[in-house]
């Protein structure tokens, strides 16, 4: 179904990738660990490797967490697939698109 | 012999209502009615016949403005009264501040809005006794932002986060919640917005979203909001019967207009329930003394009020009770508890403060929160407090996801698992958009082309147009200053507060540096 107005209806998004010019957005869910009340939010450049986004972006925002392991084995997902991201990838080799929601989830 | 002619005879006030309404209608000769009335065709509404609504009120405009006067005179009567004998000091605690600091900063201009938009009803629905309606609550609505502003502005000389609610409503993160809520009515046509605001928030969910703030009030010592509760009370009852008219009008004209009016209630409900999630946290943890749990509410004005009474009489017309109810229901265990650990982590960037929930308020959430506190909530706060002592105190460092529709963080659960935050995915013209719920996702596909502008805050920040890209650049371009916001506990308000109560002379109270 579509908007019911009075005229053309026909806006831009106001969060699309050129936006951002280089960089994207990328949602982190924290699974299994509450202490998180919501999923992040961060602005990352496509090509930043997957070990600068855990050191530089992730890791900063987890260590809140006073049980925040960085040497714990997890389990990534993107697009409902688990993925086992290298440090050397960049978040464009790995697949992530912009908003896209990345699953974080610590093996116990 | 002559006979003096006979005085003119007093109109009754049924009567003189005739005159004002039906009397000053006319039907246009020199243009097509559709010219002057405009945007009542394009929402697929279909009305025959406008004489048929009936307002239960009758109201003239003598009778309103003397009526509203007489109110008005009893409520400035009290601010008075209260600011000169410095009642703030007889409130519960400050921090019962919070709660009024969300209602100015969230509500207030809320009212404003409504203002403007029941004043646009007022010149552009076609029948005189809904434009005449429409123009009262119009007043009405203008009446409550000022005497929420007056009632409200003089604990703005001793407290913090009251100074700059107006530009933080169209700035700030949690307030985008209930501005983007309203705004997604304004910007609707007039009939959706009826059954948006008119009927939806004025009576499906007041109860929900007005009364627990007044009640509030009358439960922690604050006489002025609660005389401005009582004031607003008889507008409310008349807003109320106006939504009311306004439902069973459009569903009695015409049977298409049924599954149009059912969609809008789907919708409306979802949307204004979510705005609720920040009512739900202020009765269970920001009130320092209870009125009643947020279950406890929902269950008997909601379900029993609404599902088990109002939805029984609009099955009559084949209404049946909104989309998605089942969730909400499903919520109300896990509701508060969620949303207040999330506002208690990201405080630092609001206009109240939070704190940990003392000994006395755990036992109390969890007397009425059997299922759910003890099992899920409280093992965080054990680990907070563990946190605490160790000189932490959790504040998030960075910024959350927010729902694409009713732009929360994404903190709600499954329905089926609350400890599973829920992600729904939908796809628009090749972008990725995010929702909380099954509730916020089916609104977002239903009108994807309306919730792609959402103005998201976070996004916001990351595009740079919210004053720069660290926290206190932010909360600069906020307005939020030292005092506004963070932990209670320390804060200036509950610094003050301890001094003017251990104080014997309290002459110098408000000259503070």
């Amino acid at each position: 179904m579509a908007v019911n107005s009075i005229g053309t209806y026909d806006f831009p998004s106001r969060s699309r990738q050129e936006l951002y010019g280089d960089d994207q957005l990328v949602h982190v869910w924290f699974q299994e660990n509450m202490w998180f009340c919501a999923s992040a939010c961060f602005r990352a450049p496509k090509a930043m490797t997957w070990g600068d986004f855990w050191n530089g972006l992730l890791v900063p925002y987890a260590e809140e967490d006073p049980d925040f392991d960085p040497g714990a084995r997890r389990v990534w997902t993107l697009h409902g697939e688990v993925i086992e991201p290298r440090d050397d990838q960049t978040l464009e080799e790995i697949g992530v698109e912009h908003k896209d929601v990345i699953g974080m989830r610590v093996l116990a | 012999m002559t006979i003096a002619p006979k005085a003119p005879r007093k109109l009754t006030m049924k009567q003189r209502y005739e005159a004002l309404t039906r009397d000053l209608d006319w039907e246009p000769s020199y243009v097509e009615t559709s010219e002057v009335f405009p945007y009542t065709e394009f929402e697929g509404i279909k009305i025959h016949d406008w004489s048929k609504w009936e307002d239960p009120f009758r109201l003239t405009v003598d009778a309103y403005t003397k009526y509203q006067a007489e109110k008005d005179k009893r409520l400035y009567a009290v601010l008075d009264g209260f600011a000169q004998s410095q009642g703030h000091l007889s409130l519960t605690e400050a921090s019962y501040l919070n709660a009024m600091k969300l209602f100015l900063q969230g509500v207030t201009p809320l009212e404003y809005q409504a203002h403007r938009n029941f004043a646009y009803l007022a010149r552009h629905l076609n029948g005189p006794g809904p434009r005449f309606a429409a123009l009262c609550q119009s007043i009405d609505e203008m009446r409550h932002t000022q005497t929420e502003i007056h009632t409200l502005s003089n604990y703005n000389k001793y407290y913090g986060g009251f100074h700059n609610y107006l530009e933080q409503h169209d700035r700030v993160w949690y307030l985008s919640v209930p501005k983007s809520f309203f705004d997604d009515a304004l910007t609707a046509g007039p009939f959706e917005f009826l059954i948006a605001i008119g009927f939806s928030f004025e009576y499906l969910l007041t109860n929900l979203l007005f009364v627990p703030f007044m009640s509030g009030a009358s439960f922690n010592g604050d006489l002025p909001t609660m005389t401005f509760g009582f004031s607003a009370q008889s507008d409310e009852s008349r807003h109320m019967t106006l939504g009311l008219e306004a439902i069973k009008f459009l569903l009695e004209q015409d049977e298409a207009n049924v599954p149009i009016v059912q969609a809008w209630i789907d919708k409306w409900f979802w949307r204004g329930y979510r705005v609720t999630a920040l009512v739900a946290q202020m009765l269970d943890y920001m009130l320092p003394r209870k009125v009643m749990s947020w279950k406890e509410a929902f269950e008997l004005y909601f379900e029993e009020q609404m599902l088990g009474g109002l939805f029984q009489d609009l099955a009559f017309y084949g209404i049946t009770p909104p989309k998605h109810v089942e969730h909400a229901i499903a919520e109300k265990e896990v509701l508060s508890h969620q949303v207040y650990w999330t506002l208690y982590q990201f405080s630092h960037a609001a206009a109240f403060t939070t704190t940990f929930p003392d000994a006395e308020a755990q036992s109390w959430l969890s007397d009425n929160y059997p299922g759910t506190f003890d099992k899920l909530y409280k093992p965080l706060w054990d680990k907070e407090a563990r946190n605490l002592e160790a000189g932490g105190r959790h504040f998030v460092r960075g910024l959350p996801q927010l729902c694409q529709v009713c732009q929360i963080p994404m903190l709600f659960t499954e329905p089926d698992d609350p400890t599973t935050i829920c992600q729904r995915h939908s796809e628009y013209r090749g972008e990725k958009f995010q929702t909380c719920s099954d509730g916020c996702q089916w609104i977002f596909e239903r009108e994807p082309e309306k919730y792609v502008q959402a103005w998201l805050p976070v996004h916001q920040i990351y595009q740079g147009n919210c004053g720069g890209p660290t926290v206190p650049d932010v909360l600069a371009w906020y307005g939020i200053q030292e005092g506004d916001g963070g932990e209670y506990k320390g804060s200036l308000d509950a610094a003050h507060w301890a001094r003017w109560h251990d104080a014997a002379d309290h002459s110098h109270i408000g000259s503070e540096a």
